[in-house]
Protein backbone atom coordinates (compact mmCIF):
# COMPACT_ATOMS: atom_id res chain seq x y z
CA UNK A 1 0.00 0.00 0.00
CA UNK A 2 1.99 3.05 -1.30
CA UNK A 3 -1.04 5.67 -0.43
CA UNK A 4 -0.82 5.27 2.78
CA UNK A 5 2.96 6.42 3.44
CA UNK A 6 2.21 8.92 0.09
CA UNK A 7 -0.43 10.99 2.29
CA UNK A 8 1.45 12.98 4.01
CA UNK A 9 3.63 13.88 0.80
CA UNK A 10 1.03 15.70 -1.32
CA UNK A 11 -0.01 17.24 1.74
CA UNK A 12 3.40 18.89 1.61
CA UNK A 13 2.73 19.47 -1.55
CA UNK A 14 -0.03 21.78 -1.16
CA UNK A 15 -2.06 19.30 -3.09
CA UNK A 16 -6.24 18.45 -2.16
CA UNK A 17 -7.32 14.99 -2.03
CA UNK A 18 -9.06 16.01 -4.84
CA UNK A 19 -6.01 16.76 -7.31
CA UNK A 20 -4.42 14.01 -5.92
CA UNK A 21 -7.12 11.78 -6.99
CA UNK A 22 -7.48 13.65 -10.20
CA UNK A 23 -3.58 12.91 -10.88
CA UNK A 24 -4.06 9.26 -9.95
CA UNK A 25 -7.43 8.75 -12.37
CA UNK A 26 -5.12 10.72 -15.04
CA UNK A 27 -2.60 7.98 -14.42
CA UNK A 28 -5.02 5.13 -14.87
CA UNK A 29 -6.68 7.23 -17.96
CA UNK A 30 -3.42 7.05 -19.51
CA UNK A 31 -3.02 3.47 -18.93
CA UNK A 32 -5.30 2.56 -21.43
CA UNK A 33 -4.66 1.19 -25.22
CA UNK A 34 -4.51 3.72 -27.99
CA UNK A 35 -8.37 4.24 -29.66
CA UNK A 36 -9.46 4.21 -25.98
CA UNK A 37 -6.84 6.50 -24.54
CA UNK A 38 -7.54 9.52 -27.09
CA UNK A 39 -11.09 9.38 -26.35
CA UNK A 40 -10.66 8.76 -22.49
CA UNK A 41 -8.25 12.11 -22.47
CA UNK A 42 -10.01 14.39 -25.01
CA UNK A 43 -13.59 13.53 -22.54
CA UNK A 44 -11.52 14.91 -19.89
CA UNK A 45 -11.47 18.81 -21.15
CA UNK A 46 -11.20 21.46 -18.44
CA UNK A 47 -12.37 24.82 -18.75
CA UNK A 48 -13.72 27.40 -16.97
CA UNK A 49 -13.49 31.19 -15.64
CA UNK A 50 -12.69 32.12 -12.28
CA UNK A 51 -12.30 35.45 -10.78
CA UNK A 52 -11.41 36.29 -7.08
CA UNK A 53 -14.06 39.28 -5.44
CA UNK A 54 -13.00 41.53 -2.74
CA UNK A 55 -14.99 43.86 -1.17
CA UNK A 56 -17.59 44.06 -3.87
CA UNK A 57 -14.89 44.15 -6.84
CA UNK A 58 -12.88 41.76 -8.75
CA UNK A 59 -9.41 41.35 -7.81
CA UNK A 60 -7.76 40.45 -10.95
CA UNK A 61 -9.05 39.92 -14.00
CA UNK A 62 -10.60 36.88 -14.62
CA UNK A 63 -8.55 33.74 -16.09
CA UNK A 64 -9.53 31.02 -17.73
CA UNK A 65 -8.36 27.50 -17.33
CA UNK A 66 -7.23 25.00 -19.96
CA UNK A 67 -6.01 22.18 -18.40
CA UNK A 68 -5.06 18.84 -20.47
CA UNK A 69 -4.87 16.91 -17.15
CA UNK B 1 -43.74 56.42 -50.78
CA UNK B 2 -44.44 54.05 -48.10
CA UNK B 3 -46.50 56.41 -46.17
CA UNK B 4 -48.51 56.88 -49.09
CA UNK B 5 -49.09 53.46 -49.89
CA UNK B 6 -50.25 53.66 -46.01
CA UNK B 7 -52.67 56.09 -46.18
CA UNK B 8 -54.16 54.70 -49.42
CA UNK B 9 -55.02 51.46 -47.48
CA UNK B 10 -55.98 53.60 -44.72
CA UNK B 11 -58.61 55.81 -46.45
CA UNK B 12 -60.07 52.67 -47.87
CA UNK B 13 -60.32 50.82 -45.03
CA UNK B 14 -60.94 53.65 -42.82
CA UNK B 15 -64.40 53.73 -42.38
CA UNK B 16 -65.32 50.47 -42.05
CA UNK B 17 -62.81 49.98 -38.89
CA UNK B 18 -62.73 53.36 -37.13
CA UNK B 19 -65.44 52.65 -34.51
CA UNK B 20 -64.02 49.31 -33.55
CA UNK B 21 -60.58 49.52 -31.59
CA UNK B 22 -57.78 47.00 -33.02
CA UNK B 23 -55.58 46.35 -30.18
CA UNK B 24 -53.47 44.31 -32.27
CA UNK B 25 -52.46 47.00 -34.31
CA UNK B 26 -52.67 49.67 -31.58
CA UNK B 27 -48.80 50.00 -31.77
CA UNK B 28 -48.69 50.91 -35.18
CA UNK B 29 -45.81 53.66 -36.24
CA UNK B 30 -47.75 55.66 -38.32
CA UNK B 31 -48.34 59.07 -37.10
CA UNK B 32 -51.97 60.12 -37.07
CA UNK B 33 -52.48 62.20 -40.24
CA UNK B 34 -55.79 63.55 -39.96
CA UNK B 35 -54.87 67.35 -40.55
CA UNK B 36 -55.21 66.90 -44.42
CA UNK B 37 -56.99 63.78 -45.37
CA UNK B 38 -60.68 62.59 -43.70
CA UNK B 39 -62.69 64.26 -40.68
CA UNK B 40 -60.95 64.36 -37.25
CA UNK B 41 -61.19 61.29 -34.96
CA UNK B 42 -61.05 58.50 -38.11
CA UNK B 43 -58.28 56.35 -37.41
CA UNK B 44 -56.20 55.17 -40.25
CA UNK B 45 -55.45 51.28 -40.54
CA UNK B 46 -53.63 49.55 -42.64
CA UNK B 47 -53.76 45.80 -43.68
CA UNK B 48 -49.96 46.23 -44.23
CA UNK B 49 -49.12 46.70 -40.40
CA UNK B 50 -50.93 43.65 -39.47
CA UNK B 51 -49.54 41.47 -42.00
CA UNK B 52 -45.76 42.57 -41.04
CA UNK B 53 -46.89 41.73 -37.19
CA UNK B 54 -48.22 38.08 -38.40
CA UNK B 55 -44.75 38.09 -40.16
CA UNK B 56 -42.13 38.17 -37.19
CA UNK B 57 -45.12 36.67 -34.92
CA UNK B 58 -44.63 33.63 -36.77
CA UNK B 59 -40.68 33.39 -37.30
CA UNK B 60 -40.55 34.15 -33.38
CA UNK B 61 -42.83 31.37 -33.29
CA UNK B 62 -39.94 29.39 -35.41
CA UNK B 63 -37.25 30.35 -32.90
CA UNK B 64 -39.10 28.96 -30.11
CA UNK B 65 -40.08 25.96 -31.57
CA UNK B 66 -35.97 25.40 -32.87
CA UNK B 67 -34.86 26.47 -28.95
CA UNK B 68 -37.42 23.87 -27.69
CA UNK B 69 -36.29 21.05 -30.18
CA UNK B 70 -32.60 21.69 -29.11
CA UNK B 71 -33.54 21.71 -25.22
CA UNK B 72 -35.02 18.57 -25.44
CA UNK B 73 -32.45 16.29 -27.07
CA UNK B 74 -29.89 18.43 -24.47
CA UNK B 75 -32.39 17.31 -21.77
CA UNK B 76 -32.21 13.54 -22.88
CA UNK B 77 -28.17 13.34 -22.86
CA UNK B 78 -28.12 15.29 -19.63
CA UNK B 79 -30.48 13.94 -17.49
CA UNK B 80 -29.01 10.20 -17.56
CA UNK B 81 -25.96 11.87 -16.13
CA UNK B 82 -27.63 13.73 -13.73
CA UNK B 83 -29.57 10.58 -12.46
CA UNK B 84 -26.84 8.76 -12.50
CA UNK B 85 -24.30 11.18 -10.37
CA UNK B 86 -26.34 10.52 -7.85
CA UNK B 87 -24.97 7.28 -6.61
CA UNK B 88 -22.16 9.66 -5.67
CA UNK B 89 -23.84 11.64 -2.89
CA UNK B 90 -25.56 9.01 -1.31
CA UNK B 91 -23.08 7.48 0.25
CA UNK B 92 -21.83 10.57 1.56
CA UNK B 93 -24.99 11.64 3.13
CA UNK B 94 -24.96 8.00 4.80
CA UNK B 95 -22.37 7.86 6.28
CA UNK B 96 -21.87 11.72 7.15
CA UNK B 97 -25.70 13.00 6.82
CA UNK B 98 -26.91 16.25 6.01
CA UNK B 99 -27.21 18.92 8.53
CA UNK B 100 -28.90 21.66 7.02
CA UNK B 101 -29.56 23.39 10.32
CA UNK B 102 -26.17 23.60 11.49
CA UNK B 103 -24.57 26.85 13.16
CA UNK B 104 -20.97 27.90 12.32
CA UNK B 105 -19.26 30.86 12.22
CA UNK B 106 -18.26 30.70 8.81
CA UNK B 107 -20.96 29.90 6.04
CA UNK B 108 -19.89 30.19 2.67
CA UNK B 109 -22.97 29.65 0.51
CA UNK B 110 -22.17 28.26 -3.17
CA UNK B 111 -25.01 29.42 -5.81
CA UNK B 112 -25.38 27.23 -8.50
CA UNK B 113 -27.01 29.14 -11.92
CA UNK B 114 -26.95 28.80 -16.10
CA UNK B 115 -24.72 30.78 -17.69
CA UNK B 116 -27.83 31.09 -20.33
CA UNK B 117 -31.09 33.08 -19.65
CA UNK B 118 -34.60 31.92 -21.47
CA UNK B 119 -34.99 29.45 -18.96
CA UNK B 120 -37.81 29.94 -16.39
CA UNK B 121 -37.64 30.91 -12.74
CA UNK B 122 -34.50 28.64 -12.00
CA UNK B 123 -31.84 31.00 -11.57
CA UNK B 124 -34.08 33.22 -9.78
CA UNK B 125 -35.22 30.71 -7.54
CA UNK B 126 -31.54 29.43 -6.20
CA UNK B 127 -30.67 33.38 -5.68
CA UNK B 128 -33.27 33.71 -3.85
CA UNK B 129 -32.76 30.45 -1.54
CA UNK B 130 -29.16 32.02 -1.46
CA UNK B 131 -30.38 35.35 -0.17
CA UNK B 132 -32.65 34.13 2.19
CA UNK B 133 -29.96 30.86 3.63
CA UNK B 134 -27.67 34.13 3.75
CA UNK B 135 -29.76 35.95 5.82
CA UNK B 136 -30.69 33.21 8.06
CA UNK B 137 -27.25 32.49 8.80
CA UNK B 138 -26.04 36.00 9.71
CA UNK B 139 -25.78 37.07 13.00
CA UNK B 140 -23.39 39.04 15.42
CA UNK B 141 -19.72 37.16 14.59
CA UNK B 142 -21.06 35.20 11.87
CA UNK B 143 -19.56 35.71 8.42
CA UNK B 144 -21.81 34.62 5.37
CA UNK B 145 -20.07 34.68 1.92
CA UNK B 146 -21.38 33.47 -1.56
CA UNK B 147 -19.26 31.67 -4.29
CA UNK B 148 -20.86 32.34 -7.48
CA UNK B 149 -21.29 29.85 -10.73
CA UNK B 150 -23.02 31.16 -13.39
CA UNK B 151 -23.27 34.00 -15.52
CA UNK B 152 -27.18 34.35 -14.29
CA UNK B 153 -26.97 34.15 -10.53
CA UNK B 154 -23.89 36.82 -10.82
CA UNK B 155 -25.81 39.26 -12.25
CA UNK B 156 -28.27 39.29 -9.64
CA UNK B 157 -25.99 39.24 -6.49
CA UNK B 158 -24.05 41.17 -8.05
CA UNK B 159 -26.39 44.24 -7.18
CA UNK B 160 -27.02 43.70 -3.96
CA UNK B 161 -24.90 41.52 -2.34
CA UNK B 162 -21.79 42.83 -3.62
CA UNK B 163 -19.83 42.78 -0.76
CA UNK B 164 -20.33 39.12 0.01
CA UNK B 165 -19.34 37.68 -2.92
CA UNK B 166 -15.75 35.65 -2.44
CA UNK B 167 -15.39 34.29 -5.90
CA UNK B 168 -17.41 34.07 -9.17
CA UNK B 169 -16.71 30.99 -11.91
CA UNK B 170 -18.32 31.06 -15.22
CA UNK B 171 -18.09 29.34 -18.68
CA UNK B 172 -18.24 26.40 -16.94
CA UNK B 173 -20.78 24.43 -19.90
CA UNK B 174 -18.33 25.21 -22.42
CA UNK B 175 -17.48 21.52 -22.89
CA UNK B 176 -19.62 18.87 -21.63
CA UNK B 177 -19.94 18.63 -17.71
CA UNK B 178 -16.97 16.06 -16.60
CA UNK B 179 -16.13 15.35 -13.16
CA UNK B 180 -12.85 15.92 -13.62
CA UNK B 181 -13.74 19.96 -15.26
CA UNK B 182 -16.20 19.97 -11.88
CA UNK B 183 -13.63 18.52 -9.47
CA UNK B 184 -11.24 21.68 -10.42
CA UNK B 185 -13.43 24.25 -9.87
CA UNK B 186 -13.97 22.57 -6.08
CA UNK B 187 -10.75 22.28 -5.77
CA UNK B 188 -10.82 25.90 -6.53
CA UNK B 189 -12.95 27.06 -4.01
CA UNK B 190 -11.71 24.97 -1.61
CA UNK B 191 -8.23 26.31 -1.82
CA UNK B 192 -10.03 30.29 -2.11
CA UNK B 193 -12.19 30.02 0.79
CA UNK B 194 -12.07 29.50 4.31
CA UNK B 195 -15.50 28.21 5.74
CA UNK B 196 -16.59 25.67 8.16
CA UNK B 197 -19.70 24.80 6.44
CA UNK B 198 -20.42 25.12 2.78
CA UNK B 199 -24.28 25.23 1.47
CA UNK B 200 -24.49 24.27 -2.26
CA UNK B 201 -27.86 25.75 -3.29
CA UNK B 202 -28.99 24.37 -6.90
CA UNK B 203 -32.79 23.06 -8.79
CA UNK B 204 -32.77 19.27 -8.16
CA UNK B 205 -34.10 17.89 -11.12
CA UNK B 206 -37.62 16.24 -10.46
CA UNK B 207 -39.43 16.42 -13.61
CA UNK B 208 -39.18 17.83 -16.98
CA UNK B 209 -41.67 20.48 -15.39
CA UNK B 210 -40.73 20.30 -11.48
CA UNK B 211 -37.15 21.37 -9.89
CA UNK B 212 -36.93 21.38 -6.31
CA UNK B 213 -34.69 23.93 -5.02
CA UNK B 214 -32.42 22.16 -2.80
CA UNK B 215 -29.40 22.96 -0.46
CA UNK B 216 -26.27 20.56 0.31
CA UNK B 217 -23.87 21.27 3.22
CA UNK B 218 -20.92 20.01 3.37
CA UNK B 219 -18.76 20.85 7.06
CA UNK B 220 -15.21 21.24 7.19
CA UNK B 221 -13.13 17.95 8.35
CA UNK B 222 -12.98 20.47 12.14
CA UNK B 223 -16.67 20.75 12.34
CA UNK B 224 -17.26 17.10 11.71
CA UNK B 225 -14.73 16.01 14.38
CA UNK B 226 -16.52 18.72 16.86
CA UNK B 227 -20.45 17.05 16.13
CA UNK B 228 -19.06 13.97 16.40
CA UNK B 229 -18.00 14.24 19.53
CA UNK B 230 -20.38 16.38 20.77
CA UNK B 231 -22.79 13.83 19.85
CA UNK B 232 -26.07 13.96 17.76
CA UNK B 233 -26.43 12.71 14.30
CA UNK B 234 -22.62 12.18 13.55
CA UNK B 235 -21.94 10.52 16.81
CA UNK B 236 -21.92 7.19 15.15
CA UNK B 237 -18.71 7.58 13.44
CA UNK B 238 -16.68 6.79 16.13
CA UNK B 239 -17.99 3.37 15.48
CA UNK B 240 -16.51 3.04 12.58
CA UNK B 241 -13.38 1.65 12.13
CA UNK B 242 -9.90 3.40 10.38
CA UNK B 243 -7.41 1.12 8.69
CA UNK B 244 -4.16 2.13 7.87
CA UNK B 245 -1.66 4.72 9.21
CA UNK B 246 -3.50 7.74 8.87
CA UNK B 247 -5.44 9.43 12.12
CA UNK B 248 -9.31 10.53 11.97
CA UNK B 249 -8.55 14.24 11.09
CA UNK B 250 -6.41 13.18 8.21
CA UNK B 251 -8.96 10.89 6.83
CA UNK B 252 -11.88 13.18 7.54
CA UNK B 253 -10.41 16.02 5.73
CA UNK B 254 -9.63 14.06 3.20
CA UNK B 255 -13.15 12.59 3.38
CA UNK B 256 -14.79 16.15 3.02
CA UNK B 257 -13.04 16.98 0.35
CA UNK B 258 -14.06 14.28 -2.10
CA UNK B 259 -17.42 14.94 -0.27
CA UNK B 260 -17.51 18.30 -1.60
CA UNK B 261 -16.34 17.39 -4.93
CA UNK B 262 -18.64 14.93 -5.69
CA UNK B 263 -21.56 16.49 -4.02
CA UNK B 264 -20.81 19.70 -6.55
CA UNK B 265 -20.51 17.51 -9.66
CA UNK B 266 -24.20 16.15 -9.02
CA UNK B 267 -25.74 19.65 -7.91
CA UNK B 268 -23.81 21.04 -11.23
CA UNK B 269 -25.50 18.46 -13.36
CA UNK B 270 -28.81 18.32 -11.65
CA UNK B 271 -28.87 22.56 -11.95
CA UNK B 272 -27.99 21.60 -15.76
CA UNK B 273 -30.68 19.04 -16.13
CA UNK B 274 -32.97 21.63 -14.66
CA UNK B 275 -31.80 24.42 -17.10
CA UNK B 276 -33.06 22.10 -20.30
CA UNK B 277 -35.94 21.09 -18.55
CA UNK B 278 -36.87 24.64 -17.42
CA UNK B 279 -36.04 25.95 -20.84
CA UNK B 280 -37.95 23.29 -22.98
CA UNK B 281 -41.24 24.22 -20.96
CA UNK B 282 -40.68 28.02 -21.10
CA UNK B 283 -40.57 27.85 -24.91
CA UNK B 284 -43.10 25.66 -25.39
CA UNK B 285 -45.22 28.26 -23.72
CA UNK B 286 -43.38 30.92 -25.98
CA UNK B 287 -44.71 29.24 -28.73
CA UNK B 288 -47.91 28.54 -27.65
CA UNK B 289 -48.82 32.40 -27.20
CA UNK B 290 -47.32 33.13 -30.34
CA UNK B 291 -49.33 30.59 -31.74
CA UNK B 292 -52.59 32.61 -30.00
CA UNK B 293 -51.28 35.51 -31.03
CA UNK B 294 -51.06 34.86 -34.59
CA UNK B 295 -54.65 33.41 -34.55
CA UNK B 296 -56.00 36.65 -32.82
CA UNK B 297 -53.53 38.63 -35.68
CA UNK B 298 -55.22 36.09 -38.49
CA UNK B 299 -58.75 36.76 -37.25
CA UNK B 300 -58.45 40.44 -37.21
CA UNK B 301 -56.87 40.60 -40.67
CA UNK B 302 -59.35 38.35 -42.40
CA UNK B 303 -62.26 40.30 -41.23
CA UNK B 304 -60.31 43.54 -41.96
CA UNK B 305 -60.08 42.51 -45.40
CA UNK B 306 -63.22 41.11 -45.69
CA UNK B 307 -65.29 44.33 -44.66
CA UNK B 308 -63.45 45.89 -47.23
CA UNK B 309 -63.82 43.41 -50.01
CA UNK B 310 -67.97 44.20 -49.20
CA UNK B 311 -67.89 47.67 -48.86
CA UNK B 312 -66.51 47.68 -52.56
CA UNK B 313 -68.62 45.43 -53.68
CA UNK B 314 -72.01 47.67 -52.21
CA UNK B 315 -70.14 50.27 -53.60
CA UNK B 316 -69.97 48.62 -56.97
CA UNK B 317 -73.42 47.18 -56.95
CA UNK B 318 -75.37 50.51 -55.87
CA UNK B 319 -73.22 52.75 -58.27
CA UNK B 320 -74.73 50.39 -61.24
CA UNK B 321 -78.18 50.40 -59.63
CA UNK B 322 -78.21 53.94 -59.47
CA UNK B 323 -77.01 53.97 -63.18
CA UNK B 324 -79.76 51.78 -63.81
CA UNK B 325 -82.58 53.18 -62.38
Amino acid sequence: MASNAAVPFWRAAGMTYITYSNICANLVRNCLKEPYKTEALSREKVHFAISKWTDGKPEKPSKSFFLPL
Amino acid sequence: MAMAAFRREGRRLAPLISPRPITAVRSSPLPPTHEDEGPIGVRYISTQVVRNRMKSVKNIQKITKAMKMVAASKLRAIQSRAENSRGLWQPFTALLGDNPSIDVKKSVIVTISSDKGLCGGINSTSVKISKALHKLNSGPEKENKYVVLGEKAKAQLVRDSKKDIELIITELQKNPLSYSQVSVVADDILKNVEFDALRIVFNKFHSVVSFLPTVSTILSPEVVEREAEAGGKLGDLDSYEIEGGETKSEILQNLAEFQFSCVMFNAVLENACSEQGARMSAMDSSSRNAGDMLDRLTLTYNRTRQASITTELIEIISGASALEG
